[in-house]
């Protein structure tokens, strides 16, 4: 009986779903964002958009360079004249590439100045440091951001490149939108959506799966939420890459003007996704990968200045802030 | 009269998703073997069926997305389906007399998740 009821088990996993406004003293959209340090993927989708602004174009396609050093030894991090050049002035990040979190050491970088290493129990030990076991149980390629051309003749000795943050834009044409109230979060019966169903429903438009499936379908019954609208075109974006949270809280702000000007879109949405890899989601909370590694958030801007947050993580991560 | 800015207000859900999903790919050991859409579905419920027998074939699966050119898909289960469609992939071996396997490149309870998977990133 165990056996079986084991079966049908999955690991944890956790959804935060908050609702608040811009304009709100406490709100805090900006810590959020500002302390999710390690985003791989940034998307946003506006509805009854054909053509991105000029402004928001501009903003994607200036999210920066990013770097990757071969062969890096991690000392050189904790150097004074690395500490002096770049750490004190913030806005200083880094991750070890190609390292996966559950099986092989790896080391981040915060803009706080704390170097975060994810040690195997082998390399701990030779490592003769003190730290405390990971809740969850090298000489390596580094990816970095930092301040532009500083970056590259400091590690000039190393094999350091530049890489831009890939931009994908499309249009969706004739797009099953689900009916939101900005103040509903856990939506209406027959009047508005909750968060948890527009979340699922983003992941099936990034991901590009039918919307519209009638029941008797063979291959799959997925249909976008009721109630629903059918807009005429929407606009999706999306940015992969190693991407700085100042850029996000940019990319957030520039979204909420949108809205300055009267518009069809009853609201948009801006979806991060971190590093799996990463040894941190929030702030210095450990994140490990179990099943999917998944850490991301999304918000629902309200042409109101209203705003809902989702945040999502996996088993082996704290409840986020 | 417009509407009042909304309160706060923070809602924690554990183990919301009814559903699971994954992305997955299958590959066979000589070239040239192709599944429409439909074939696919079908192996993946008789996989399920050679190991679980007719009540778990029946499991609500859906295929959200399929790509025949590289034969892969992103599927979706009920949570309480997610380990008995996971083992019935692993233990799949062949089809139709060829040897072939499923690589499971993602699983997730949230679908966005599975719009980027950063340890695709190629640096080189």
């Amino acid at each position: 009986m165990a056996t079986l009821c084991r079966l049908r088990e999955v690991p944890r996993h956790l959804l935060v779903c908050e609702k608040s406004n811009f304009g709100h003293d406490k709100s805090r959209h900006r810590h959020i964002v500002e302390t999710h340090y390690h985003n791989y993927r940034v998307s946003f989708l506006i509805p009854e958009c054909g053509l991105l602004s000029k402004e928001l174009k501009d903003l994607v396609m200036e999210f920066g360079p990013y770097y990757s050093v071969k062969d890096l030894p991690l000392h050189e991090l904790i150097t004074h004249e690395f500490i002096n050049a770049f750490v004190k002035k913030g806005s200083c990040y880094a991750l070890t590439y190609n390292t996966n979190i559950d099986e092989d050491n790896a080391a981040a970088l915060l803009p706080n100045g704390k170097l975060i290493l994810s040690l195997d129990k082998d390399t701990y030990e030779e490592t003769g440091l003190q730290g405390r076991p990971s809740r969850y149980s090298g000489r390596k390629v580094m990816k970095f951001s930092a301040e532009e051309s500083a970056l590259m003749s400091y590690f000039s000795s190393y094999r350091i490149q530049e890489h831009r943050p890939e931009v994908a834009l499309r249009t969706a044409a004739d797009l099953q939108c689900p009916v939101l109230r900005g103040g509903e979060l856990g939506g209406q019966p027959e009047a508005a959506c909750s968060a948890q169903e527009l979340f699922d429903w983003l992941g099936a438009v990034f991901s590009h799966a039918e919307l519209n499936n009638e029941p008797s379908n063979f291959l799959s019954s997925y249909c976008c939420p009721q109630p629903s609208t059918v807009v005429a075109r929407a606009s999706l974006c999306t940015v992969t890459g190693f991407i700085l949270p100042e850029k996000i809280c940019l990319l957030l702000e520039q979204l909420c003007h949108y809205f300055d000007e009267p518009k069809l879109a009853p609201w948009v949405t801006l979806s991060v996704q971190g590093f799996a890899d990463s040894p941190v989601s929030w702030r210095e909370s450990e994140h490990g990968f179990r099943q999917g590694g998944e850490h991301l958030y999304n918000f629902v801007i309200f042409n109101n200045r209203d705003y809902w947050l989702q945040m999502a993580v996996g088993a082996n991560d704290d409840c986020p802030p | 009269m417009p509407a009042p800015a909304a309160t706060y207000e923070r809602i924690v859900y554990k183990n919301p998703s009814e559903h699971h999903y994954m992305k997955v790919c299958l590959e066979f050991q000589d070239r040239g073997v192709g599944l429409n859409a439909a074939q696919f579905k079908q192996l993946l419920i008789s996989a399920l069926k050679d190991l679980f027998g007719e009540v778990d074939a029946a499991l609500p699966l859906d295929v959200l997305t399929y790509e025949e050119k590289s034969l892969s898909a992103i599927l979706r289960i009920c949570s309480s389906g997610l380990v008995k469609l996971w083992s019935s992939l692993t233990l799949l071996g062949s089809y139709k007399g060829k040897k072939c396997a499923f690589r499971v490149i993602q699983v997730s309870p949230f679908l966005l998740a599975l719009s980027g998977n950063s340890r695709e990133l190629v640096l080189d």
